[in-house]
């Protein structure tokens, strides 16, 4: 009975996958520069939204019990996106429902706050395949803007006690007690958490802390849930964007102990730039859906082994060897995934130390680099490929 | 595993739980800068909640097949304990508040919040004793293996184990990884910090400020490798010291004396039961391991031979008329690395964890 239920709900899941294609957001160019843009500035007025689908990340299971209980039932997410350009930045504004808000909190070490990231990928020629979803892959460096939410306030005890909180909303507290009360925050450094990263693989991740980034990122939270307002030039020393951006979108949910890897994201999205020539086999790879037969490929990944290394789908048991696939779908290109398929090694998902699970060796190092210990399956006829990729792009959650 | 490993021997039937391990380690590290809650080095009474409270049961470390476990991160206020003050000033300057000697928060856990509380029944049966406790600078850590970012780091010139604090981001895996809990969160700078096994001082040849002030002369500091230390005879020649809680199969660098000595049980009418003994040998099992038992067998041996010939290197060693005889620290070694790597001998031996090294690079392989 549990068979027969799982076939029924994958078969669904395959039938909706068929009709949900990822949108291709339009940047508007505008007249006015966006050096200063914030979430709610007026200028998003102009702007044009589209729905893109955040997935939660599940290729790796990390090592808080607690986190692990809450972000099981974590289901896909639904955000706003919409891009604006003026020629010099391009500023990007995604909106998100997240009932609860949570700071970044300065007295606590079990509170995470909710958060955004834009990524970017890096200056390479090679469009195809672009870097990989998860912080960029050798040779292919992305560039990740990330925001967390914080507020001025001080909370002498740390304890969400809103009895004890003073902000610098509080009209009877001006002049001396005011500076003093700022001098409190900056002392508990409750500041702005900004942070701008490039990276060649998850584990790679390096912040760039000495300005040749511009970046200027805000959030706001309102009755829907928050919007974050990103702006960054469209070239600098790190990335070199034109015609059609593809961007990446993450968001964290700090209530659900969201941090690192425990988030929402999506796949690769095009975003056209107005008035520029479009990258036509970028939007087509980005937009479409993957042309295999998924039930066909379901069957070739069985016969395959597949499951012998990788949970395939959420009601499947959990392994250690290869990265968990059950979201797969949302959040991969077909590129990545057929790459994967046929070249192992281009992108060993990176996990945690290989110390941490010493009997599973996903990967060996073989001149430095981390080289998978998955088979090859380059012997697989193309056809057959390209219904395993149909299938794989089938594995995600549902929508909340 | 690195070339060598720095290791520390502590004895606990000397320590008297007086807590300057813990104040020279609190004032040299942790008593600013978001550290305040934190003691990189504690003494907790055993049997007790211990710090932070229930460490033992909130996971991280390795099961025996090898795999990482999941763990739990302490909550600062309920299993650490908000470090709190008094209204000194307020009362020194008489001003209006100042009737009551008063704490700034309501305390509802701290360290020690159970200390000499101890078990069983005064004054038959009852018993504890003092357990130190640092950053074990394990050869297989627990906090290393749960790190995604690559922050955490094991020396290769004597096996510390330190955080990359430029890498760090914060995500606290780390403490979960950990089984003895010994990193904690910083959540002023959001990032994790732990003992350093205070590597500025040892690569002067200055021992750990803890071993170094500690007036129980229970700690013993020096390289496991070096078959003249004072850690490579208790360890490896006596086979006395003993890995705390090692079923954790994180390979802890830090050793223990079990405790040998402790009084005999006193019956209904108060009288001493002869044979008997306060200390549970099930309970330095759990500790210590099945080794307990050969380690104490040798101990009591050596005292019975000390005590027949006068001689025996191991109670000597244990005795330690001299402090400096405690520490082999070997600091021409650190100047060799140096030379070697041609740096510059004044200069940290493993400089990754000075800020913005990795701001230009693309990638950390």
């Amino acid at each position: 009975m549990k068979k027969l239920l799982t076939s029924i709900l994958s078969l669904g899941v395959v039938c909706s996958a068929a009709l949900a294609a990822e949108p291709v957001i339009t940047a508007v160019k505008v007249s006015e520069s966006l050096d200063a843009v914030k979430a709610d500035s007026a200028v998003w007025s102009k702007a044009k939204f589209e729905t893109v689908t955040l997935y939660p990340q599940t290729a790796i299971e990390f090592n808080d019990k607690k986190a692990n209980e809450l972000t099981a039932k974590v289901k896909a997410k639904k955000a706003q996106v919409a891009a604006l350009h003026d020629g010099k930045n391009i500023a990007v504004l995604v909106k998100w429902a997240d009932k609860t808000k949570d700071l970044q909190q300065c007295l606590t070490s079990t509170s995470y706050s909710d958060g955004f990231a834009v990524q970017f990928a890096g200056a390479t020629k090679k469009a195809e395949p672009l870097p990989y979803i998860g912080m960029g892959s050798s040779g292919r460096p992305v560039v990740v803007h990330l925001q967390k939410a914080t507020e001025k306030v001080y909370e002498p005890n740390g304890n969400k006690d809103v009895a004890m909180q003073i902000n610098r909303q509080q009209t009877g507290v001006f002049g001396k007690e005011l500076a003093d009360f700022d001098a409190k925050v900056a002392a508990l450094a409750n500041t702005d958490y900004e942070r701008v990263f490039v990276g060649e693989g998850f584990r790679s991740l390096t912040e760039i802390k000495d300005g040749s980034v511009k970046s200027n990122s805000a959030m706001a939270h309102g009755p829907a849930g928050w919007s974050g307002s990103l702006v960054r030039p469209l070239k600098d020393e790190y990335v070199k964007l034109g015609g059609t951006v593809p961007v990446s979108i993450a968001v964290w949910d700090g209530s659900n102990m969201g941090r690192n890897g425990l988030k929402n994201l999506s796949s690769w999205v095009a975003i056209n730039l107005e008035g520029q020539k479009p990258n036509a086999a970028m939007v087509a790879e980005l937009s479409t859906d993957a042309k295999g037969n998924a039930a066909k490929g379901k069957e070739a990944a069985m016969m395959n082994g597949c499951n012998g290394c990788h949970q395939l789908e959420a009601t499947d048991a959990k392994s250690f060897m290869g990265p968990a696939l059950h979201n797969v779908g949302g959040y991969s290109t077909a590129a990545y995934l057929r790459e994967s398929i046929l070249k192992p090694s281009a992108v060993v998902v990176p996990g945690y130390n290989r110390n941490a699970h010493a009997n599973t060796p996903w990967y060996n190092i073989e001149k430095g680099k981390r080289v998978s210990t998955m088979t090859d399956f380059s012997f697989l006829d193309k056809a057959t490929v390209e219904d395993i990729v149909a299938y794989l792009k089938t594995l995600k959650a549902e929508v909340e | 595993m690195s070339k060598r490993q720095l290791a520390m021997v502590m004895d606990l039937n000397k320590c008297i739980g007086c807590q300057t391990c813990t104040v020279a380690c609190k004032t040299q590290w942790t008593n600013r800068n978001g550290r305040e809650y934190m003691y990189w080095n504690n003494v907790e009474t055993y049997p007790g909640t211990g710090y932070p409270k229930n460490w033992m049961e909130l996971g991280g470390g390795f099961d025996a097949a090898g795999d990482l476990q999941p763990g739990v991160i302490p909550n600062l206020e309920a299993d650490y304990g908000v470090p709190w003050d008094y209204n000194y000033e307020s009362l020194m300057g008489g001003q209006a508040d100042s009737n009551n000697f008063h704490p700034h928060v309501s305390p509802t856990w701290g360290p020690n919040w159970d200390e000499d509380e101890g078990t069983g029944m005064f004054p038959q049966d009852n018993y504890f004793f003092y357990l130190p406790r640092i950053c074990n600078h394990c050869t297989n850590p627990g906090c290393l293996s749960a790190c995604p970012r690559d922050a955490i780091f094991k020396r290769e010139e004597d096996g510390v184990v330190l955080v990359d604090l430029d890498r760090c981001q914060g995500y606290r895996y780390c403490i979960a990884g950990c089984p003895y809990k010994k990193i904690y969160f910083n959540p002023k700078i959001s990032k994790s910090e732990k003992c350093i096994l205070c590597f500025p001082r040892v690569e002067q040849g200055l021992p750990p400020a803890c071993a170094q002030q500690c007036v129980g002369r229970i700690r013993f500091v020096g390289f496991l490798d070096d078959e003249e230390s004072q850690v490579h005879k208790l360890v490896h020649k006596y086979k006395v010291a003993l890995g705390l809680r090692s079923d954790y199969g994180t390979q802890p660098n830090v050793y223990y004396i079990p405790p040998t000595e402790s009084p005999a049980k006193f019956d209904a009418e108060g009288k001493i039961i002869e044979g008997s003994t306060r200390l549970p040998i099930e309970e330095l099992e759990k500790l210590f391991g099945p080794e307990v038992h050969g380690a104490i067998k040798t101990l009591k041996a050596e005292m019975q031979k000390r005590k027949e010939t006068g001689v025996s290197e191991l109670m000597d060693l244990l005795i330690a008329y001299q402090h400096s005889d405690m520490f082999r620290l070997d600091n021409n070694y650190y100047q060799q690395v140096a030379k070697e790597n041609k740096r510059n001998p004044l200069a940290p031996v493993d400089t990754r964890y000075i800020a913005g090294k990795f701001t230009k690079a693309g990638g950390h392989h």
